[in-house]
């Protein structure tokens, strides 16, 4: 989510909220509806988000025991294609969600970063276990672990569980949903982030 | 590599076609993985083809390495048992009896008969575990959707079984050295009866008919894959590989630990019944008849479950391991898992060496992968079973 | 046959080689000296009272810091610090490095254990990957983890660890990386609030390219 949706405009007071009355005060109605859009775009952002949370194809990255978790999510028990999530596609160009579950090594880190690189936009991803969050049970002594997946691609939402159970899995789903819901517009990644994941080199 | 060799014709394939003479062809070099559907896991087998046949297969593995040989050193012996889990995690609970079984190696004090029996009971019902998913990944291979989820829907119920025991869905910790960390649950007994009569009258049935038999699937894994007996001892290959080249040799039966020497149960073996004795369908067959020998199992250990402790008195709250070193090795769903301890007397193990059975298993896809159809290729690579998991550690 | 046997067999085979039996524990083993081991695994194989044709488990050991008393004052190895940055120490070490075979028969059912001790400067033992391919990887292993050579061995390349890793993590005087070729391999503090606004980008992302 970009950070200027959370910030309110300027001259914004809250402890005048309750007193809005925007025949009084036109100054401070103009300056809100003039950070709205206009109510056809508003409806149109509201279509392309339903449409997109509603079809979130994920690629198939599972790498541990957490990728176990995700197939029984997809199985009929905790069936995720009620979600409209079930087509997992194989390569990332078709694919708009990445849940990384299972530990990230230094080995795979680059090839992570080669499929994120190659799913087109808009895109999401998901930290699913606590390997993905931070390192997991491997912090202490792995030399070969990457302690969280954020270290290499901007995450969306992270959850918890060593793995975490289909339903836990569902519920982050759903959370995802919501902040798409929530979009205005272009996502992009913050700068820092872009900067920073620019410079993990592809391996062949 | 010079130019010449890269040609079908020289690696001993077809050559150039008559009719289009100064048509030349080379060998494709291409990657299946890391990021695969079919290989079971992040592997990557650099394979050189020439779009049909496999000329040369060269698997690439250490992208789930997380260092656990190297954490058994800084944490303490009943610390472990979590990562150990984490290896196999189709099947924990052998992974977790394979550990505790080493590690009681070196204590002179003897478990409870109880919690013997609840440890074979447990790691039964995951054989059975993995073994539906070693079948539904399977055939999810051959492109067979419905064997899958029927296989995750068996599998649901024994992981509510194991849930109401010890709490966790998948990755369990339940047995620690020296016992298993809780008693039974209220009816548990029954159920977990009930359930292996419910599987073994209806399920196993069901994967014959709708798997096991299948003309389709018989097409693709019969006479596929042959591994013969001298390769699968020189490779070492263990586990339904092993039997199903038709050796008859089971970790259980042959070199027994726990208490498996008081049950009776047949060691299933492949004959060649639908094509040649080692090709995939023999191992295939080979876990399914495994399960209803699980079953068989599981129904006299519940029988004859003694009443008692499950935790040995002698186990204090800082575990320490008298010196010395030893090999121990259990039958895993996969194969023979072993771990090579060495104890210096204090709380940490000084060396932990786990022999994994996907790591031997997986070293003969080299020696058989030559020749194979690239799908072919992807059978064989099921049919070995293999969980990145325990070849990486 | 018992392994006390099959250890006199093999002495009887290797007549001027120093072989140990070392039985404290709860597997007694042969000590077999470095250069004799090829020998040692094809008698162990082809002699048909033995018929080893099973090579079990082979392991890489360093036994460096290894506390022979007994009692468990080992020395410990290194980590990672809670706050994420590997944990240094000036330690040399100093011990030896070894090797374990642990063998089966198929036919006889019989085991057998042996070791071999190298020095660390130059822990080289012939492989025995030619008798038992399974030895293949396993020799490839203990080469990445542990830096032994096997001398004759086809292709010993590292096979867990990248090919462009530097150093050898089983030994015990490793130390943690910080980072592997602009892969950060350093933890976050636990403390730190992932929610917190405030989330500056973790140390060390800001070198251009030093690896």
């Amino acid at each position: 989510m970009s950070r200027e949706s959370t910030t309110p405009p300027p001259g914004y007071d809250p402890a005048r909220e309750h007193m809005l009355d925007f025949k009084v005060d036109e100054q401070l109605a103009q300056l809100v509806v003039s950070e709205r859009k206009n109510f056809i775009l508003t409806t149109i952002d509201e279509v392309f988000n339903w449409a997109r949370l509603s079809s979130l194809w994920p690629v198939t990255f599972g790498l541990a025991c957490c990728a176990i978790e995700m197939m029984a999510a997809s199985a009929t028990r905790y069936d995720i294609d009620r979600f409209g999530a079930g087509a997992f596609r194989a390569t990332p160009r078709q694919a708009d969600l990445m849940i990384v579950s299972g530990t990230v090594t230094a080995k795979m880190a680059t090839r992570l970063k080669l499929i994120y690189d190659q799913m087109p936009e808009p895109k999401w991803v998901v930290a699913m276990g606590s390997c993905a969050i931070g390192g997991g049970p491997y912090f202490k002594f792995g030399y070969h672990v990457v302690k969280g997946v954020d270290f290499l691609v901007p995450v969306d939402v992270y959850i918890p569980g060593c793995p975490p159970r289909p339903e836990v899995l569902l519920d982050g789903l759903m959370r995802l949903q919501d902040k798409i819901r929530g979009r205005k517009g272009k996502f992009r990644p913050p700068k820092w982030v872009q900067d920073y994941a620019q410079k993990i080199p592809y391996r062949r | 590599m010079a130019t010449d060799d890269r040609t079908p014709a020289a690696a001993g394939g077809w050559s150039e076609t008559e009719d289009l003479p100064g048509l030349r062809s080379e060998l494709l070099e291409i990657n299946m993985g890391p990021q695969h559907p079919a290989t079971h896991g992040v592997l990557r087998l650099l394979v050189k083809t020439d779009g049909e046949i496999v000329y040369e297969v060269k698997p690439y593995i250490g992208y789930l390495h997380r260092c656990a040989e190297k954490i058994a050193e800084g944490c303490d012996y009943k610390q472990w048992t979590v990562y150990t889990d984490r290896f196999d995690y189709l099947a924990p609970m052998n992974c977790n009896f394979a550990y505790v079984t080493a590690v009681e190696r070196f204590l002179d004090f003897p478990v409870p008969e109880r919690a013997q029996y609840i440890r074979v009971v447990c790691a039964e019902l995951q054989r059975i575990a993995s073994h539906l998913i070693a079948l539904g990944t399977f055939g999810l291979d051959m492109g067979a959707w419905t064997p899958l989820l029927y296989c995750f829907r068996e599998r649901e119920e024994i992981l509510n079984l194991f849930e109401r025991l010890c709490g966790g869905r998948m990755l369990y910790n339940y047995m620690c050295v020296g016992g298993v960390r809780f008693d039974l649950p209220e009816k548990w007994r029954e159920d977990v009866l009930e359930f292996v009569r419910w599987f073994e009258k209806n399920k196993i049935d069901d994967y014959n008919t709708l798997l096991s038999y299948n003309k389709i699937f018989i097409e693709r894994t019969a006479d596929v894959g042959v591994i013969s007996v001298e390769d699968a001892h020189a490779y070492g290959c263990t586990g339904p590989v092993l039997r199903g080249s038709g050796i008859q040799w089971d970790c259980r039966r042959n070199d027994p630990y726990a208490v498996y020497s008081h049950f009776e149960f047949d060691i299933p073996y492949g004959t060649g019944e639908v094509g040649t004795p080692g090709d995939c369908w023999d191992r295939y067959m080979v876990r399914v008849r495994e399960m209803a020998e699980s079953c068989k199992i599981i129904r006299q250990a519940l029988r004859g479950l003694p009443e008692g402790p499950i935790l040995a008195d002698e186990i204090k709250r800082v575990l320490r391991v008298p010196a010395g070193s030893c090999y121990t090795r259990t039958e895993s769903a996969k194969g023979e898992l072993g771990h090579f301890i060495i104890a210096d007397g204090g709380t940490k193990p000084f060396r932990n060496k786990v022999r994994s059975p996907s790591y031997c298993n997986l070293s003969v896809i080299e020696k058989i992968g030559r020749g194979l159809m690239v799908s072919d290729l992807v059978a064989t690579v099921g049919s070995l079973d293999i969980v990145l998991g325990e070849i990486d550690r | 046959m018992q392994d006390r046997d099959i250890y006199e067999l093999l002495a009887g085979k290797l007549e001027d080689a120093e072989l140990a039996w070392r039985e404290a524990g709860p597997e007694a083993y042969a000590l077999v000296p470095a250069a004799r081991i090829h020998e040692a695994a094809i008698f162990l194989r082809e002699d048909p009272r033995l018929s080893f044709d099973l090579l079990m488990c082979l392991s890489g050991i360093d036994w460096d810091g290894y506390d022979e008393s007994g009692k468990g004052k080992s020395v410990d190895i290194l980590g990672y610090n809670p706050d994420g940055t590997p944990e240094t120490s000036d330690r040399v070490a100093a011990g030896d490095l070894g090797v374990a075979y642990h063998l089966y028969s198929y036919r006889h059912d019989h085991k057998f254990a042996m070791q071999v001790r190298l020095a660390r400067d130059n822990a080289t033992v012939p492989t025995v990957s030619d008798v038992w391919p399974t030895a293949d990887w396993h020799e490839r292993e203990a080469w990445d983890l542990l830096g032994i050579r096997f001398a004759g061995h086809h292709d010993l390349q590292r096979i867990l660890l990248d090919e462009e890793w530097v150093g050898h993590p089983l030994r015990k005087d490793y130390q943690m990386p910080d980072r592997w070729t602009e892969v950060p391999l350093a933890g976050q503090p636990y403390s730190k609030n992932p929610f917190k606004q405030d989330n500056a980008p973790p140390a060390g992302g800001d070198d251009s390219g030093e690896g």
